[in-house]
């Protein structure tokens, strides 16, 4: 498709409004405590690096934020990672709080961004994923039912759930004790 | 910022060493201990990353070390902004900060049985959508529609826009919408693009009697809650009945597409209202309904481009639908019945006397539908469907001298047997089989074969 004709109207208007327009339900921080309100404290994990996020079959570029939980006696309560995927057109910001097991203890969206869709905030619909594990990454997108009119939304945040426990298993089980 | 620990431990007791005396003492040993717990912390991320640096880079992929700990109240330590993730999605192309560029198609081979030389291809529709976003709280939407491949006055197809609206969110839970917006009745008027439906062309339901793509000049509220409640209500311009032409098929064909305006210069002396209400509250299901209503002559025999005898000012629309959707595993049930009523028609009508195709009374239909993701590979789905639709779109007619009264159209029912074979979730190819119990080669009515291309970005 031959766009090269917008883009600089699209540079244009970038420049003159260099804004992202974005619903912000939660911060990273209200995640954090809404998640484990017990921990102590939040320990920032260096990103996947490219071999990681290949293996995860991930862009090159992915990038989530993760954060171990930590008790009060320093032992890892659990995880989140804050994370972005694609709506319709638009970014996803959301958080996967994992246990020390790796198990799903929720999801939280954090920001959205598009014009339609966003019922995937629903409580209902996200406690779908509740005491999900790695083990049953490959069934999600069976298991977690649909949202009409948000199918988009609901596919590629099923998507980067499964890959959030993925990268459980694959870099962080490791490290929780 | 960026905050080395060290620097901050330093800064925490240099802040502690600097503070005015207190006279709570037991406050200040508060603060020591909740200092003490962050330096305890940041100890701990330290000693952790001296770890990870002597072990290596990660367990499994030789990669992660762990960044300098941020404890409670500390600010997260700089890490890189979240990249867009979705593996094999296919995002909107960003034009620059702030900008982006979407997109859909769809083209369709058509073949009747019983007129094999009616057979045709076509580009139905290209188009590009745009938003751009003013500040975190404001943004412009608007797709751009080529129909049919060429749009001249020679040629059949047309260019639209197809909406346009500003978009201000007021609170994390609803907003308003002002511009050229889709009226959000049914299941396929706002989210027509052709991945999201079952077949290769839209269903007659959502096309004759709520005819999509189906947008008016409006100012709209919408909102959710967290109990799965959604809702639009608005008000804005709807049809004009100034507009029908009682020598024309369009009528017959769509009785509101006909005479629907698309912000064309259209005539708004009479506001229409509209609202729905969708419960999604429980995962999969999706029960709603939605109504619009508002007068309809436009002050046509007032207007000063009117017609000073038109007789229909009065005349109201009223439509309305209910729908529900039931999404469970790999089936997807979906279920709609819509109908819809023109008053005082009859004056109207008397006057079209001899006319091919008056204006109806009541109009309705419904359908059912069914879809089994019976095939999954990679990314790649197949997906067959059955549809089973009826529809009127003259049901009835206001009463007439005896003897000059129309009778009522034939209920059309159409059974829709097919597949869409998803060569991921954004490219569709399509081919059903339609069975008709009328044939109408003018409005393409009779049994046929059907291919199908669709896609979106």
């Amino acid at each position: 498709m031959r766009v090269r004709w917008l883009i600089p109207a699209g540079a244009c208007m970038a420049a003159v409004a260099p804004a992202a327009y974005a619903t912000q339900y939660l911060s990273v921080e209200q995640a954090q405590r809404a998640a484990f309100p017990q921990a102590g404290a939040f320990v920032p994990v260096a990103a996947p690096d490219a071999a990681t996020a290949s293996a995860l079959d991930a862009p090159p570029g992915w990038a989530p934020r993760i954060f171990a939980a930590r008790g009060e006696d320093a032992a890892t309560l659990g995880w989140l990672i804050v994370d972005q995927v694609l709506g319709k057109s638009e970014m996803i910001t959301y958080a996967t709080a994992l246990d020390a097991r790796g198990a799903v203890l929720s999801v939280e969206v954090l920001e959205y961004r598009e014009a339609h869709g966003g019922e995937i905030r629903m409580a209902a619909w996200r406690k779908q994923f509740a005491g999900k594990t790695q083990s049953d990454a490959a069934a999600l997108g069976r298991d977690i039912k649909n949202i009409s009119g948000a199918t988009l939304s609901c596919r590629h945040l099923t998507e980067g759930v499964q890959r959030v426990l993925r990268l459980h298993d694959f870099l962080l089980a490791a490290r929780t004790g | 910022m960026k905050h080395h620990p060290i620097t901050l431990a330093v800064l925490a007791f240099v802040a502690l060493g600097g503070a005015p005396a207190r006279a709570d003492e037991a406050a200040l040993k508060a603060e020591v201990e909740a200092l003490r717990a962050e330096v305890a912390a940041l100890k701990d991320a330290v000693q952790q990353m001296r770890a990870e640096r002597v072990a290596g880079s990660g367990p499994a992929t030789g990669a992660a070390a762990t960044a300098p700990a941020t404890p409670r109240g500390v600010p997260d330590a700089p890490q890189p902004a979240a990249a867009p993730a979705s593996a094999a999605a296919s995002p909107g192309l960003a034009l620059g900060e702030g900008t982006t560029l979407w997109g859909y198609g769809q083209l369709d081979y058509n073949h009747p049985t019983a007129h094999a030389a009616d057979a045709r291809a076509d580009l139905t529709r290209a188009v590009l959508g745009f938003s751009h976003v003013f500040d975190d709280t404001t943004r412009v939407v608007g797709e751009i529609e080529w129909e049919h491949a060429i749009a001249s006055a020679e040629d059949a197809g047309e260019t639209e826009v197809e909406q346009l609206y500003v978009e201000h969110a007021l609170a994390p839970n609803y907003g308003v919408r002002a511009g050229l917006v889709l009226i959000p009745l049914g299941l396929l008027n706002e989210h027509h693009e052709p991945t999201q439906f079952y077949g290769v062309q839209r269903n007659f339901v959502e096309t004759a009697i709520i005819p999509s793509t189906w947008r008016e000049g409006a100012i709209a509220g919408y909102g959710s809650t967290d109990a799965g409640l959604s809702w639009n209500v608005g008000i804005g311009t709807g049809p004009n009945l100034g507009k029908w032409d009682p020598a024309s098929d369009e009528g017959r064909a769509s009785p509101l597409g006909s005479i629907h305006q698309e912000l064309q210069l259209a005539n708004a002396h009479d506001p229409a209202l509209f609202g729905t209400l969708n419960w999604q509250g429980v995962p999969g299901l999706t029960l709603g309904g939605g109504l619009f209503t508002g007068k309809i002559g436009q002050a046509t025999s007032r207007r000063s481009d009117g017609d000073a005898n038109f007789p229909a000012d009065d005349a109201r629309l009223t439509l309305g639908e209910v729908h529900a959707r039931w999404q469970t595993g790999p089936f997807d049930f979906a279920a709609l019945y819509t109908r819809g009523a023109i008053s005082d028609t009859q004056a109207l009508n008397l006057g079209f006397l001899g006319q091919p195709t008056p204006v109806p009374k009541s109009f309705w239909g419904s359908y059912v539908q069914g879809a089994w993701r019976a095939l999954e590979w990679n990314r790649s789905a197949l997906v067959p469907f059955a549809r089973y639709e009826a529809f009127n779109t003259a049901a009835s007619y206001a009463a007439q001298p005896q003897g000059l009264g129309s009778a009522a159209l034939p209920t059309e029912r159409v059974w829709t047997v097919g597949a869409n074979y998803y060569l991921n979730p954004n490219v569709v190819f399509k081919i059903d089989y339609q069975d008709f119990n009328h044939d109408d080669t003018v409005l393409g009515y009779g049994n046929r074969f059907d291919l199908g291309i669709g896609y979106q970005f």
